[in-house]
C-alpha cells in the first residue's frame, strides 16, 4: 500500500496541470483503484486461465496447463503489486490442483509426484512475479528520477532568470508548494536575525515563529515531521547558502501524511537551489548598496571642501559691510551706507541660494526614494519660479510656450521647481543682460519634452556633458558651487527622465529634458 | 531672529510679547491674549503641530507659522491643524508685515462675522451677492465648481490654504487627496482670470503646501 501511495505523490509531483489540487485527487483515486483492482486482477486472471485450460485440457497435458497459469502470474505481476501477485501464484496452484490434478474437483492429490509439481510451480510463479515486479519498479524509479530532475531544472531555470528578491521568493514558494502539495513560505531574516513573519497567507503563531527562529539559529529542521527543534504546525527547514543560513523555508502540507526520508532529500535539493538564488540576489543588492554608499561619501567630502569656500565668500562680504557700518557709521554718507546695505542684501541672497542647492543635493543624495510625486502642472510650476525670481529676471525677457493641452505630470513639485530655478539662475549668471530666454514644452507619446534656450555665449564645445557633473562650473562668471546642473540631472534622472544640453545653431545654449507623463490621474467629471 | 522681529515689528508700531519655549508661549498667549501669534516650528520643547492644536483648543487668535524651507510636511500639518499662514525663512520684513496685516484683517472680520459683498483685486471684481465675476468690467463665466473654488479662496483671501482644506471644502472630504483636481481647476481659473496664466498675479501656487489668493489689505487700499 505504501508503495502505491508513494508512487502517487511523485507521479503528481511532475504533473504540470495548472490546478494542483484537482490533479492530486485524480491521482489518489487512481492509486486506490490500482490497489483494489490488483486483487480483482489476480482473481480474474486465475479464473480466465482456468477457463482456457478447461477448454484445452483434454487435448493438452498437465504441464501445458501449468504453463497457462504461469503466463497468468506473469501478466498479473506486470500489472499489480507484490501481494496480488503472490495471491495469483497461490490461487493458480490451488486451481490447478482443484480442477486438473486427478482426482479432479478436489484438493486431494492422487500421486505424490504432483506435490513436487505444485511446489516447483509455486516457486517458479513466485520467482517470476518478483522478477517482473522488480523490473517494473526499476523502470518506474528511473522515470521518477528523470521527472524529479526535470522539476528541479525547471525551478533553477526560473530562479536564474529572476533578480528581484520578492519574485525569487514567489517562484520558489510556488514550485515547492505545488510539488509537495503544501503551502510554502520563504522567510528571510530582518536586521536582528529574526525571521520576518510571512508576507503572504500562512498560518502564523508564536509557536511557528519559535520554530522558524530555532531553524535559523541552529541550521536544523524543526516543526512537524522534523526530528530536531521545537514542534510546530508546519515544517521548517534552513535555507543554507555559502555564507551560512540566509533564511528559513516553512512548509505546511495540505494532507496530514508524513514526508518520507526520500521526499525530504528531494525537498532539500529544491531548497538548496532556492538558497543559492536568494544568496545571489542578496549579494547583488549588497554590492549595489556599497557602491552607492561609496559614491555618496565621496560626494560628501568634495561637497564639504567646495562649499566652505562658496559659503565664506558672501559671508565675508556681509561681515565686512556690517562692521564698516557699525564702526564708521558717522563718517559714511547716505550713498555709501546704501551701497553697503545693498551689498549685504545681495550677498545674503547669494548665500541663501548656495545653501538651498546644497540642501537639495543632500536631500537627493540621502534618499532618492523620498520623492513625493504628485500630479503637477508645468505652467503652475513655471509660474512659481518666475514669481520667485521676480526682479532678477528684469534684464532677461522670457518667452513662454506652454500649450494648454499639456498633461499633468507625476513629479515632485518642489524638485521640479528647483530644476527650473537652477536653469533660470544659470541663464541669469552666464548670459549677458538683455538677451532673451525661451521656455517651451511639448508632448509626444507620454513624454513631455521641455526646452530652455538662451542667447548667451553657449557652452564651450565638448563640455556639453561635463557641465552636468558635480562641482564643474561653466565659466569664471558668477561663482556658485557648480551644483546647479548636477542637481537638475539628479532630479530628472530620479524621475526617470533625461536632461542634456547643446548649442543652438544661431548662438546660445539649449537645455532639454524629458518627463514621463504616462498614467492618467483620476479627474473629476467635466462640468458644463 | 527674535531681535530682527522685535526691531522690525516695533518700528511699525506693533507691541511684542516674546517666549522662547512652547510652554512659555502658550502661557503668555493665554494670559496676555495677543492679536496674532508668530510660531517658529523649531521650538525646543514641542512640535509646532502640537502648539497649534493646543492653542486652537481655546483661542481663535491667528497663528502664523515660521519655518525653514525643508519642513513642508510640518507646515502642512500645522496649517491643517488650524494655523492661518506661514512664512519660510529667510523672509523679508515686507512679507512678514503683509502676512500680519492679512491675519489681523481676517480676525477682525471673523469677529464682525460678515463677509464683504464685493471683492475687488486690481482688475478682478467679484460680486458675491449676485455670484458674478468681472474682469476689466467684462463678466467672466465660471462653472459652478470654479466659482466654488474661487469663493473658498476669497473667503481666505491673502492666506495660504492647504490642498487638503481646498479639496475638502470644494469636493468634500472623500477627495481630500486628489491634488490633481486642484491642478486642473486652478489652471482653468487662471486661464479665465489671469492676463498671463504662467505669471499669475493673484492665483498663487505655494508648492507642496497649497494655494493663496494674493491680497494685501493695504495694497488694495492704495489701489482704490
Amino acid at each position: 500500500m505504501t508503495e502505491v501511495e508513494k508512487k502517487c505523490i511523485f507521479a503528481q509531483t511532475v504533473d504540470t496541470a495548472p490546478d494542483g489540487r484537482k490533479d492530486r485527487s485524480s491521482a489518489s483515486l487512481k492509486a486506490q483503484q490500482a490497489g483494489e483492482s490488483g486483487w480483482a486482477w489476480s482473481i480474474v486472471t486465475v479464473s480466465l486461465c482456468t477457463g482456457i485450460a478447461m477448454l484445452t485440457y483434454p487435448a493438452f497435458e498437465l504441464v501445458d496447463v501449468a504453463m497457462i497459469y504461469l503466463l497468468g502470474v506473469v501478466i498479473t505481476a506486470s500489472r499489480t503489486t507484490k501481494w496480488p501477485a503472490l495471491l495469483t501464484a497461490f490461487l493458480s496452484v490451488a486451481a490447478f490442483d482443484f480442477f486438473f490434478v486427478p482426482p479432479r474437483l478436489t484438493f486431494a492429490v492422487a500421486q505424490t509426484r504432483h506435490i513436487v509439481t505444485f511446489a516447483v510451480m509455486f516457486f517458479v510463479t513466485l520467482a517470476t512475479s518478483r522478477l517482473t515486479l522488480r523490473i517494473r519498479q526499476q523502470a518506474e524509479e528511473s522515470q521518477l528520477k528523470e521527472q524529479r530532475t526535470a522539476a528541479l531544472y525547471d525551478l533553477s531555470r526560473e530562479l536564474v532568470r529572476e533578480r528581484d528578491m520578492d519574485k525569487l521568493k514567489a517562484i520558489a514558494e510556488q514550485h515547492i508548494g505545488k510539488l509537495f502539495d503544501s503551502n510554502v513560505v520563504v522567510l528571510l531574516p530582518d536586521l536582528h536575525g529574526r525571521p520576518m513573519p510571512p508576507a503572504r497567507e500562512f498560518p502564523w503563531s508564536e509557536q511557528e515563529r519559535e520554530a522558524a527562529q530555532y531553524v535559523f539559529d541552529n541550521r536544523q529542521p524543526a516543526g512537524s515531521n522534523a526530528l530536531t527543534g521545537p514542534d510546530a504546525v508546519a515544517l521548517y527547514l534552513p535555507l543554507i547558502a555559502s555564507a551560512g543560513t540566509i533564511g528559513v523555508v516553512g512548509l505546511r502540507q495540505k494532507s496530514k501524511r508524513k514526508l518520507e526520508p526520500e521526499q525530504l532529500r528531494y525537498l532539500e535539493a529544491f531548497i538548496n537551489q532556492t538558497g543559492i538564488a536568494i544568496e545571489r540576489a542578496l549579494m547583488a543588492e549588497e554590492s549595489r548598496r556599497a557602491s552607492v554608499k561609496a559614491e555618496t561619501e565621496g560626494l560628501r567630502n568634495t561637497l564639504l571642501s567646495s562649499i566652505s569656500h562658496d559659503l565664506r565668500t558672501p559671508l565675508t562680504a556681509v561681515t565686512g559691510a556690517v562692521s564698516t557700518l557699525l564702526d564708521a557709521d558717522a563718517r559714511l554718507d547716505r550713498q555709501g551706507r546704501r551701497e553697503l546695505l545693498e551689498t549685504i542684501q545681495e550677498e545674503s541672497d547669494r548665500l541663501n541660494r548656495v545653501i538651498k542647492n546644497v540642501l537639495a543635493m543632500t536631500r537627493l543624495e540621502s534618499g532618492v526614494l523620498m520623492l513625493q510625486k504628485e500630479w503637477q502642472s508645468l505652467e503652475e510650476i513655471v509660474g512659481v519660479v518666475l514669481n520667485r525670481l521676480g526682479e532678477r529676471l528684469n534684464d532677461h525677457p522670457v518667452t513662454l510656450n506652454l500649450p494648454a493641452s499639456l498633461p499633468l505630470i507625476p513629479f515632485d513639485g518642489l524638485l521640479l521647481e528647483q530644476v527650473f530655478m537652477n536653469l533660470f539662475e544659470n541663464a541669469i549668471k552666464y548670459t549677458p543682460r538683455g538677451t532673451p530666454l525661451e521656455l517651451s514644452a511639448s508632448e509626444q507619446l507620454f513624454t513631455v519634452t521641455v526646452e530652455f534656450a538662451d542667447k548667451g555665449p553657449g557652452i564651450p564645445p565638448g563640455q556639453e556633458e561635463r557641465i552636468f557633473e558635480k562641482f564643474v562650473r561653466g565659466g569664471t562668471a558668477g561663482g556658485g558651487v557648480g551644483l546647479g546642473l548636477a542637481i537638475c540631472r539628479a532630479i530628472i534622472t530620479a524621475h526617470g527622465g533625461r536632461i542634456w544640453a547643446e548649442n543652438r545653431p544661431g548662438g546660445g545654449a539649449l537645455f532639454r529634458f524629458t518627463l514621463s507623463s504616462a498614467g492618467v490621474p483620476p479627474l473629476p467629471e467635466r462640468e458644463e | 531672529m527674535r531681535r530682527f522681529l522685535r526691531i522690525t515689528l516695533q518700528s511699525h508700531g506693533y507691541r511684542l510679547i516674546e517666549a522662547s519655549t512652547a510652554q512659555e508661549g502658550l502661557l503668555q498667549a493665554a494670559s496676555r491674549n495677543p492679536d496674532v501669534v508668530l510660531l517658529d516650528l523649531g521650538l525646543p520643547d514641542m512640535d509646532g503641530l502640537e502648539v497649534t492644536s493646543r492653542l486652537r483648543e481655546w483661542a481663535q487668535t491667528p497663528i502664523i507659522v515660521i519655518s525653514a524651507r525643508e519642513q513642508e510636511q510640518d507646515k502642512v500639518k500645522a496649517l491643517d491643524a488650524g494655523a492661518d499662514d506661514y512664512l519660510t525663512k529667510p523672509f523679508s520684513a515686507n512679507e512678514l508685515l503683509a502676512r500680519i496685516r492679512v491675519a489681523l484683517r481676517h480676525s477682525i472680520r471673523g469677529r464682525s462675522g460678515r463677509p464683504e459683498p464685493i471683492f475687488v483685486f486690481d482688475t478682478l471684481r467679484v460680486d458675491l451677492s449676485q455670484r458674478q465675476v468681472f474682469l476689466n468690467n467684462n463678466e467672466v463665466h465660471l462653472t459652478p465648481l470654479e466659482y466654488k473654488l474661487l469663493m473658498v479662496l476669497i473667503r481666505h483671501a491673502g492666506k495660504v490654504i492647504t490642498h487638503r482644506q481646498l479639496l475638502t471644502e470644494v469636493w468634500g472630504p472623500a477627495h481630500a487627496k486628489e491634488v490633481q483636481y486642484l491642478r486642473v481647476y486652478m489652471t482653468q481659473l487662471r486661464h479665465k482670470l489671469e492676463a498671463d496664466p504662467a505669471r499669475p498675479r493673484f492665483l498663487i501656487n505655494e508648492p507642496g503646501i497649497g494655494y493663496r489668493l494674493k491680497y494685501d489689505p493695504d495694497e488694495r487700499a492704495s489701489i482704490k
